[in-house]
């Protein structure tokens, strides 16, 4: 029997708040190195607040974020991207950025670099890219090109807000396959979701926020319950109670 | 005609002055542009154009306290703007106002001290020479102040390019991945206010940030990559403060807004006439076949 591997990223009685508003209370859990969860729940329920407190984004109130993935192995793929998409800058160097945080300052990318970016450019099938500026991509390329940045950077926990909003079905494909090869890797994958068919695809926990709490909820719960396209209607309801 | 281009782009050089002057500009050509580019790329065109400002009060007492020495002037005018700057990102972070318009109030109370205090202190001839420049007046002290700060900036531009790059890219990414993310915005407004301090004796405060903006400005109508920016920013930046000074000495015309126009004709020229975004350019844009834009 394999043994468990400790989990690198744990929230402790997290209080969290924006402003004077309190938006979560009382959320505890450990997220499994090598597993995909879902953070699920209504639009305002604190999904966007709980990523931004794991990045060190948002200083809790109270209780604590404890992570021991280093900070260069930390990826954040917000829903609102900060990219500046008019910067003199192609694919090829945007998922190269990826490796700069461990390369430092002056050192030049070798061969090995460059042949790593190819080969994850090839992975997401963005290879005939690698030339075009940033501002000439569709949303689904945008955002290969984003996880191939991740990919470079051999991410150990990565936090996705919605990445498939806005995304063609081809690309959702290819990041669904590309993310669970992460996590067999061993990659901590959160990963903000609204639409069931790609939580059905993905999640192998899945944690529920609603009402100011978050609930850990079975995946297998959720698929019996409906096959509705979208979450969000049910969680309002507050339907999963006792299912965590 | 060998006569006539000696006479008109060698014999000029002959003056000693004109050497200082020359040296003086390509240095400065070398440092601000980059810093322009960068500027331009961050949407922050016009902070370059108000630390220019911040930096006259120093500049003023540094004139009042030990007369036209450019050391002690440059020494005031690096710590007066450096104050500016963490007076306007102490500003926008305690009330929520954007840096750009702490900024903006900072430094037109900046200009008003920095005019009042060479008034004070001196004759409108001082108050020219500070706002406007006097490149022709160089001495080898101020020449090595230049050339050492210009040096200063290139190698520490060379230091921070990574980060600064990311920085404008994707701050988000910058902050998650490095906790230097804080610094290299506080380090380039570092660079700014030394370069213009710089360039303060050559062109005056008021023209310093000339020399970095219209060439990184132009860059973007022939470029689309980021060397290529530098790399002809820089280019066009040379030209420009030698072409410039030459005219001054041919024409009889003061030196400062010679070299600034002549950057400012080669910015109108990249409009009209440039590869991309130009006037030209969008008359004769045409479209690559689909077969092009197809995965192989």
């Amino acid at each position: 029997m394999s043994e468990r591997v400790p989990s690198r990223l744990q929230l402790h009685d997290l209080h969290l708040a924006q402003g004077r508003r309190t938006v979560l209370e009382h959320v505890d859990g450990e997220f499994s190195p090598g597993a995909i969860t879902a953070l699920i729940g209504a639009n305002g329920a604190g999904k966007s607040t709980l990523i931004q407190a794991i990045m060190g984004e948002l200083r809790p109130i109270s209780g604590k974020v404890v992570c021991t993935v280093d900070k260069a192995r930390r990826a954040w793929l917000p829903q609102q991207l900060a990219l500046d998409l008019t910067f003199p800058m192609s694919v090829e160097e945007l998922v190269m950025t990826g490796s700069w945080p461990s390369h430092g300052s002056l050192k030049g990318y070798c061969a090995a670099h460059y042949r790593k970016g190819r080969e994850i450019m090839a992975r997401l099938g963005i290879s005939h890219l690698a030339h075009r500026p940033l501002g000439e991509l569709s949303g689904g390329q945008r955002q290969r090109a984003l996880i191939g940045r991740t990919l470079m950077q051999e991410a150990e926990l990565l936090l996705l807000d919605e990445p498939f909003a806005n995304v063609d079905s081809d690309t959702v494909d290819i990041l669904i396959r590309i993310l669970r090869q992460m996590a067999d890797e061993g990659v901590t994958i959160i990963i903000v979701l609204h639409d069931m068919d790609h939580l059905r695809r993905l999640a192998d926990e899945v944690l529920m926020l609603s009402g100011g709490h978050a609930r850990w909820v079975a995946p297998s719960s959720l698929s019996h319950q409906h096959s509705s396209a979208q979450i969000v209607p049910f969680t309002l309801g507050g339907r999963y109670a006792g299912t965590a | 005609m060998l006569a006539l281009l000696d006479a008109w782009l060698l014999a000029p050089f002959d003056y000693g002055f004109m050497r200082r002057a020359v040296v003086g500009g390509l240095a400065l050509s070398l440092a601000a542009p980059p810093l322009g580019v960068f500027l331009v790329l961050r949407g922050m065109s016009l902070i370059g154009d108000a630390m220019a400002h911040a930096i006259l009060p120093g500049v003023a007492l540094g004139f009042l306290l030990a007369g036209f020495s450019l050391p002690v002037m440059s020494m005031g005018g690096v710590l007066f703007g450096l104050l500016v700057a963490l007076l306007a990102g102490a500003v926008s972070k305690m009330g929520g106002q954007r840096e750009d318009a702490a900024m903006a109030s900072f430094f037109i109370i900046s200009l008003a001290a920095g005019v009042l205090l060479i008034s004070i202190g001196g004759s409108s001839v001082d108050l020219t020479h500070v706002l406007f420049g006097s490149i022709l007046a160089i001495n080898s002290t101020a020449l090595l102040l230049i050339a050492s700060i210009s040096t200063l900036i290139v190698v520490t531009l060379a230091f921070i390019f990574r980060a600064l790059v990311v920085e404008c890219l994707d701050p988000l990414f910058l902050r998650g991945q490095s906790r230097r993310s804080g610094w290299v915005h506080s380090v380039f407004l570092g660079l700014l206010v030394l370069n213009l301090t710089a360039g303060f004796q050559t062109l005056g405060t008021l023209m310093a940030v000339g020399l970095m903006m219209l060439p990184a400005t132009s860059a973007r109508f022939w470029s689309k990559r980021l060397e290529g920016l530098i790399g002809i920013a820089i280019v066009l930046a040379m030209v420009a403060s030698t072409g410039g000074l030459l005219l001054s000495f041919h024409l009889d015309i003061p030196s400062g807004p010679s070299i600034i126009l002549l950057a400012g004709t080669g910015y109108l020229f990249s409009a009209l006439c440039g590869r991309y975004h130009s006037l030209t350019a969008k008359l004769r844009r045409k479209t690559s076949p689909l077969a092009l834009e197809q995965e192989p």
